[in-house]
């Protein structure tokens, strides 16, 4: 099990959750991933978007961590 | 292979599709698609997989833009009435998508320069505009393995049929034998609403993209007909043909895809 973070500050919507999709996909399942995100739509949306795609999900403040499923 | 900063933007709105990754991404740009007609189906067929970022494209016609054209041919504009298609679709497929390369074949595909033709591409797109043409295409990729999708419009109908050479029906399994002639019009006779070729040759390039990256679930042993006059969808069964001149001998999986 590995944890990965990014800073994804500063990305919109929906290029964010492109960047975070990629780099879960280089994960393996179990494997965590930590993405700092603007406040508002991008803090809502990404794990959002996540959960939709079955992966455990965290937000602490602007971090969501993400478990890879 | 990866993805450059300004192809993660470009394609960022199919990325984002849950159905979707940055694998199937790769496949396509990876990928090399053959369409063979630049006309009604192979604009929008082609627009669409070049848009989508199908690494390498072929494309096959010999004919010169006409006038008469236009209403069905969306990737010819007026002023380029004499050019020949395959080129003028590359150039602009090129200005769509510098990304992808676009090679223009500017030759009619026949018996004898087919199988070269469609060597080694991932899926052949069969954008043409007659019975016999069709069983060339299809001959040749059967004949290689090489996965196909085949469509044909008239009027306000149109037809679907994906194909994966050895596991599902060919074009020559479903549609045996060429109708005789004069009993099917001619395209000219009977004419094409232009948004129907839209339809069929965009279903063309989903179900080509569906090939390349194993993503959904393509026409295989499913004929899908269009009645766009209704908009009436019907999906016809159809199954591989013992004994078919085509396919017959071809085993199903011989190896991973």
């Amino acid at each position: 099990m590995t944890r990965t973070a990014i800073d994804l500050t500063g990305v919109a919507c929906p290029m964010n959750w492109v960047r975070t999709k990629l780099a879960l996909e280089r994960l393996a399942p179990g494997d965590e991933l930590a993405v700092r995100l603007d406040p508002g739509e991008p803090i809502e949306s990404v794990p959002r978007s996540a959960r939709d795609d079955g992966h455990a999900v965290a937000v602490e403040g602007h971090v969501v961590t993400i478990i890879k499923r | 292979m990866t993805l450059s900063e300004s192809e993660l933007e470009r394609y960022s709105r199919q990325l984002v599709l849950p159905e979707w990754s940055g694998e199937a991404q790769e496949r396509l740009k990876s990928a090399t698609a053959i369409v063979v007609g630049a006309g009604a189906l192979g604009s929008p067929a082609a627009t669409y997989l070049a848009a989508a970022g199908v690494g390498h494209l072929g494309i096959v016609d010999e004919d010169a833009v006409e006038l008469s054209n236009l209403h069905r041919q969306p990737l010819h504009f007026t002023p380029d009435v004499g050019r020949q298609k395959a080129e003028n679709a590359a150039l602009k497929l090129g200005v769509l998508n510098p990304e992808v390369q676009v090679d223009p074949y500017p030759v009619r595909i026949a018996e004898q320069n087919a199988p070269a033709i469609v060597m080694g591409a991932d899926v052949v797109v069969d954008c043409s505009d007659s019975f016999a043409t069709r069983y060339v295409v299809n001959d040749a990729c059967c004949a290689q393995r090489v996965p196909l999708v085949e469509a044909g419009v008239l009027g306000f109908d149109g037809l679907v049929l994906s194909i994966q050479p050895g596991e599902s029906a060919c074009y020559r399994c479903a549609f045996p034998a060429e109708p005789p002639a004069g009993s099917v019009p001619s395209c000219r006779e009977a004419g094409v609403m232009g948004a129907t070729a839209g339809i069929v040759g965009s279903i063309q390039a989903l179900e080509a993209i569906k090939l390349i990256t194993g993503v959904g679930e393509p026409l295989v042993d499913r004929i899908l007909q269009l009645d766009a006059r209704g908009m009436e969808q019907t999906i016809v069964s159809t199954s591989r043909r013992e004994g078919c001149p085509a396919c017959g001998r071809l085993t199903a999986a011989p190896q991973s895809a």
